[in-house]
């Protein structure tokens, strides 16, 4: 017995240290304890995924390892799971999603992690030549190399890195996200690229699937994030850009360094005010993202040709002093 | 008999008096008198065998744990998972391998086509005997059975290890390769048919 | 004041005039209420602290939070185990590990381990890490690891513990550095250290499920 029965993700403990909410929870509380003055998510929004936080189908089944396997399976392997045991649109386990695919979905390349069935993979780029509603759909020339229109039948499982994974069912609404985060979505839902670099606003009717390290931890305004922190937020207007003042007089170097990049981010904050919900995670330990390169670049056409070369000096000097 | 037990991602390894093997640099902590001594790439079987894995890139450091205590095993905060086996054969990414008991045998067996582009994993390890296995992985390992009508595509990264009769392939093609981004990841997946099961992590990467 | 677990990697920080809180640069996640950050220099008190941190580049880049807001605390998505201090034996801990902790605790730089001040270069030269550093007083502290501590609770036995896994340790414990025969072998998947704590007496030692410093 390798785990304490259908109780597979450590509720019993396994450090003997500090509990780890979000692992093992009662039903119904997916997302930690209760979060007094941070705010529950509002209907609609990243409500509790069935399946996480408690036994999912066909995993954690009462034994879940080390009792009789079925078909003679080695004691120790985790209950068997198969086209029909596999849920549908639901967590199988925290990390992993899986999508009863009937028709399409957009998913982020590299997302996939195993399916079944009879399943096609186009890149949405070329997808959009055939069936013309994909580029209404997907109204972002940044991100759409990094892409896929998965097409067919069966159960498709997707993962991110290990990350939490989590389902939000919009109901006509729309919420801005990290778009390194964001791991498929379903073709009811509209993708527009955010004004805030590196986020996408789904829009619609619909579900997506994204990550987070750690669980989602939601709040609400007025906040200041963190922007490595910052996994999305719902309802509320754009967040502005907060510069800490004191930081900023008693730091000289964090100044400078404010003015190109950020130095620690105590400095900097987005800001967020209004109504609305704000969704975060432990700053991640940032990702290359290729829509980034290709979203500053666009933006150096503003530049005339001389602070172009002066920028290009900075920045190969920000380069050399990283090595 | 030494007995393995996993707790989350720690592997505890109880000793008593006997010897397992571990990934080398696994071992965070030790109670009692244990003592580690290198014993060089795994499996067993002679020149012939580290010959065949010498070639096929197989490879994995193992070291020796023996003697009386507890030594706490880890590799990357990965899950740990132990399987028991009895009498039979688990088919194992080598480096999903944390620790064995003395008793199992480890092979190196090729595997055909697999890897041809990416350097890795022109072979695979077998694991076969009486004992246990402690394998790594990120996330929970999930068991996806495979069965005639039910045939399983699987992302060459997210692939942990098998077992039954199963065959492999690659697939290729453009669909798949539209999936995978440029320059990053395998160009093809692995597609199981026959009997079996396939023991998938929750990362690609 | 104690930080309250918002999941395993996330701490939530109750801050007003009386409980300011010391924390590592780049760990605020984000606050609400009247709160500002203050970057703080050096590390313990008095000139020997400051010496002391300085040369053993134990000191690490902290900050002060002040004011009256809740803040939240993580750091690149690793585990965070919050610790209560009781004012009698102080937490060990290499000053990389600290994530948050309560400003009325003091820190000073100690190094870990036998052998004098040459093996305490040597050591430092390497990377090692053998200085760390002391956390005393009665308060709460917020403990990085990569992959989650787990304790092992020492009554009286020896335990040899991985200096990359190491995280910490409280109690009435005596730590040695061995350099084990024959270890140089199985230990260090490229740090080719052929070192061990060796950690005996009474108390709680912290060890994380991963070789990976970070």
């Amino acid at each position: 017995m390798t785990y304490p029965p259908g109780n597979p993700y450590g509720g019993g403990n396994p450090y003997g240290g500090q509990p780890q909410p979000g692992y093992g929870q009662p039903p119904g509380n997916p997302y930690g304890q209760p979060q007094p003055g941070y705010g529950q998510p509002p209907p609609g929004y990243g409500q509790p995924p069935p399946g996480y936080g408690q036994p999912p189908p066909g995993y954690g089944q009462q034994p879940p390892y080390g009792g009789p396997p079925p078909q003679g399976a080695p004691s120790g392997v985790p209950a068997t799971l198969n086209p029909q045991s596999l849920p549908d649109d639901d967590n199988v386990n925290p990390y992993v999603f899986c999508i009863a695919l009937n028709g399409e979905w957009f998913m982020s390349k590299g997302a996939m992690l195993a399916y079944y069935g009879n399943i096609q993979f186009d890149a949405v780029t070329e997808y959009s030549s055939v069936q013309a509603w994909v580029a209404n759909r997907f109204s972002s020339p940044v991100y759409i190399q990094d892409w896929v229109v998965a097409q067919g039948h069966g159960k498709l499982l997707i993962g991110d890195r290990g990350f939490d994974l989590n389902a939000y069912d919009l109901d006509d609404g729309n919420l801005t996200i990290k778009a390194s985060n964001l791991c498929a979505f379903s073709k009811q839902l509209e993708l527009k690229q955010s004004i805030v670099p590196g986020f996408v606003t789904l829009i619609g009717t619909g579900k997506f699937i994204a990550s987070s390290n750690g669980p989602v931890i939601f709040v609400e305004p007025p906040f200041r994030a963190d922007p490595d922190a910052l996994l999305g937020w719902a309802d509320c207007p754009s967040p502005s850009v907060h510069h800490d003042a004191q930081w900023m007089t008693q730091n000289i170097r964090g100044m400078i360094s404010g003015a190109l990049g950020r130095a620690s981010g105590e400095e900097r904050q987005y800001d967020f005010t209004g109504q609305g919900t704000i969704l975060l995670q432990s700053s991640e330990i940032a990702r290359e993202d290729p829509a980034v390169l290709r979203l500053v670049e666009s933006q150096t056409q503003l530049l005339t040709n001389a602070q172009a070369g002066s920028l290009g000096q900075r920045l190969v000097a920000r380069a050399q002093q990283q090595h | 008999m030494a007995q393995l037990t996993a707790h989350k991602r720690v592997l505890h390894a109880d000793l008593h008096g006997d010897r397992i093997r571990a990934a080398s640099g696994s071992m965070v902590a030790v109670e009692g008198n244990v003592d580690f001594k290198s014993s060089g790439m795994g499996g067993g079987g002679g020149m012939r065998a580290a010959l065949k894995r010498a070639v096929a890139g197989e490879s994995i450091s193992l070291m020796d744990c023996s003697g009386s205590g507890r030594v706490y095993l880890a590799l990357d905060a990965m899950d740990v998972l132990v399987v028991d086996l009895a009498g039979d054969t688990l088919t194992v990414e080598s480096e999903h391998i944390l620790a064995h008991t003395e008793q199992l045998r480890l092979d190196v067996q090729f595997s055909g086509l697999r890897g041809v582009t990416s350097g890795q994993g022109l072979a695979t390890t077998t694991v076969s005997g009486h004992g246990q296995v402690a394998l790594v992985s990120e996330g929970p390992v999930m068991a996806l059975e495979v069965a005639p009508g039910a045939e399983l595509v699987v992302d060459p990264d997210a692939y942990v290890g098998s077992r039954g009769q199963l065959s492999m392939n690659l697939v290729s093609g453009v669909s798949w390769k539209s999936l995978v981004g440029e320059g990053s990841g395998e160009p093809f997946s692995l597609r199981f048919t026959g009997h079996g099961l396939v023991l998938v992590q929750s990362a690609e990467r | 004041m104690s930080f309250e677990t918002v999941n395993s990697k996330v701490v939530r920080a109750h801050v007003s005039a009386s409980t300011p809180v010391l924390a590592r640069r780049g760990a605020m996640l984000g606050y609400s209420g009247q709160v500002t950050f203050r970057p703080v220099h050096g590390q313990g008190r008095g000139i020997g602290g400051m010496v002391g941190a300085a040369m053993s580049g134990e000191s690490n880049a902290m900050m002060a939070t002040e004011g009256t807001g809740q803040v939240l605390y993580g750091y690149k998505g690793l585990h965070v185990t919050v610790l209560e201090l009781d004012g009698g034996a102080p937490l060990v801990c290499e000053a990389d590990r600290l994530l948050a902790h309560d400003a009325n605790l003091q820190t000073s730089v100690q190094f870990l381990g036998s052998g004098g001040m040459k093996q305490a270069i040597s050591g430092a030269m390497t990377g090692q890490g053998l200085f760390t550093t002391n956390v005393h007083g009665r308060g709460s502290v917020a403990v990085l690891s990569h992959g989650g501590a787990f304790p092992l609770q020492l009554n009286g036995q020896q335990v040899g513990v991985d200096p990359q896994a190491y995280v910490g340790h409280v109690g009435q414990l005596s730590v040695d550095l061995a350099a084990k025969v024959g270890f140089r072998d199985v230990v260090g998947r490229g740090s080719g250290e052929a070192f061990q704590l060796r950690i005996s007496g009474h108390g709680t030692v912290y060890v994380q499920a991963s070789e990976q410093k970070f």
